[in-house]
């Protein structure tokens, strides 16, 4: 599928992927995902020529929230305008932040040793998602742990911890969400 | 983390999206600030005579209240998703603020001339604004932690707009206390209230609406 045609093309592969992963086709919503990644990078990647250092970590902010948002998606409006006005919402709120850091940065540090000793770009990522789980309180944890990186059944995760089917969603819907919110104070 | 990783994570037993999620959000909020709003009403000022309720007084006020709760509700409803349209609630809220100012002028033309700064003042012109907004503030809290949890793009508007919902809540509470019988004193004050909460609301909105 062409990442780089024309809008309309766009939304016309994108949404019956999109329709499909609302109702519950894990395989159409990872496509989705996918598709939209490429797309998220090429737009942030526009609008932050002079942090490209943040475009990935912002690609993966916004894809967070699309998940956790995606209840707010209404079928009648294109999937793209409905991503744009998240992923504009996540870039202002970066420069808020960052405004708001740098200057305290000039006020307080005159030289950043964190930036000597840190990690060299991977190809991936600047900021470490595995690392912020840890974070996580220990329950939200375990359930992202054993259903979205062990890939046991939400069935074999409550065995395996006791909980009940509902509270392993429930703590993984909220790991998550916690997840977005260490994200953002992160930086 | 690869951004393949994290795609593998969210889309992994994703299951399917919630359904209904900004009602079944708003709902229960607007439902607590109505309870909350009517209860401080009838405790703090005291319910007005049952005889007030067979005649329009009372119920002109709840219409009015009750129909731009809705209206604002369906425009905060639409501000909690990014890039939803918001031509038709905006009409929606005009609409109703419109036909209660024409009601309210309306009856202030039929009244004779002597009685018109009488009927627009009332007795309680003064506080009555401040009462609507102290009643709304359960509401505007809830409405605000309801909007927090889905996706506002535009802080200021959503928080206006829960403002003006939960304002309009916070006005059918007040409907249960207050003796006013004039159309043109609901026109003025009531709104005047009414606004007040969605400026207090944008206020907020701008500050605690971040995701």
């Amino acid at each position: 599928m062409p990442v780089d045609a024309s809008p309309g093309d766009f939304e016309s592969a994108l949404k019956p992927l999109w329709l499909r992963a609302q109702s519950g086709d894990d395989v159409a919503y990872r496509q989705a995902l996918g598709l939209l990644a490429t797309r998220l990078r090429g737009y942030l990647k526009r609008r932050l020529s002079g942090l490209p250092d943040e475009v990935e970590d912002l690609v993966q902010e916004t894809l967070l929230a699309l998940h956790l948002q995606r209840g707010t998606y209404d079928p009648p409006l294109p999937v793209s305008a409905w991503v744009v006005a998240i992923a504009r919402h996540k870039l202002v709120d970066l420069w808020r932040r960052r405004g708001r850091r740098d200057s305290l940065h000039d006020a307080i540090d005159d030289v950043d040793e964190q930036l000597l000793v840190a990690e060299p770009d991977d190809g991936g990522a600047h900021r470490d998602l595995e690392r912020l789980f840890d974070e996580l309180p220990h329950a939200q944890r375990q359930a992202i742990v054993l259903t979205k990186l062990e890939g046991l059944s939400v069935a074999e995760a409550a065995a395996r911890t006791g909980a009940s089917e509902s509270a392993i969603k429930v703590q993984v819907h909220r790991g998550l969400k916690r997840l977005a919110a260490l994200v953002r104070k992160d930086g | 983390m690869k951004t393949d990783t994290l795609i593998d994570l969210l889309s992994r037993q994703a299951g399917p999206a919630p359904r209904a999620l900004v009602a079944r959000r708003l709902s229960p909020a607007a439902l607590a600030g109505l309870v909350a709003s009517a209860l401080a009403a009838i405790t703090w000022f005291g319910p007005i005579p049952a005889t007030m309720f067979a005649t329009a007084v009372p119920w002109t006020k709840m219409v009015y209240a009750g129909a731009l709760a809705l209206a604002a509700g369906w425009l905060t409803a639409r501000l909690s998703r990014p890039a939803a349209p918001l031509q038709r609630p905006q009409r929606a809220v005009f609409a109703v603020v419109g036909v209660m100012a024409m009601m309210g002028g309306v009856s202030l033309v039929s009244e004779p001339a002597g009685g018109r700064v009488q009927a627009l003042l009332g007795h309680s012109w003064s506080s009555c604004p401040w009462s609507v907004l102290a009643l709304s503030l359960p509401g505007l809290a809830a409405a605000l932690w309801a909007v927090r949890g889905l996706a506002p793009t535009r802080p200021l508007a959503a928080g206006f707009a829960a403002g003006l919902m939960a304002g309009s809540v916070g006005a059918f509470g007040y409907a249960l206390s207050c003796p006013e019988a004039s159309s043109a004193f609901v026109a003025v004050w009531y709104s005047l209230g009414i606004a007040l909460t969605g400026i207090v609301g944008a206020v907020l909105g701008s500050r605690v609406l971040r995701w």
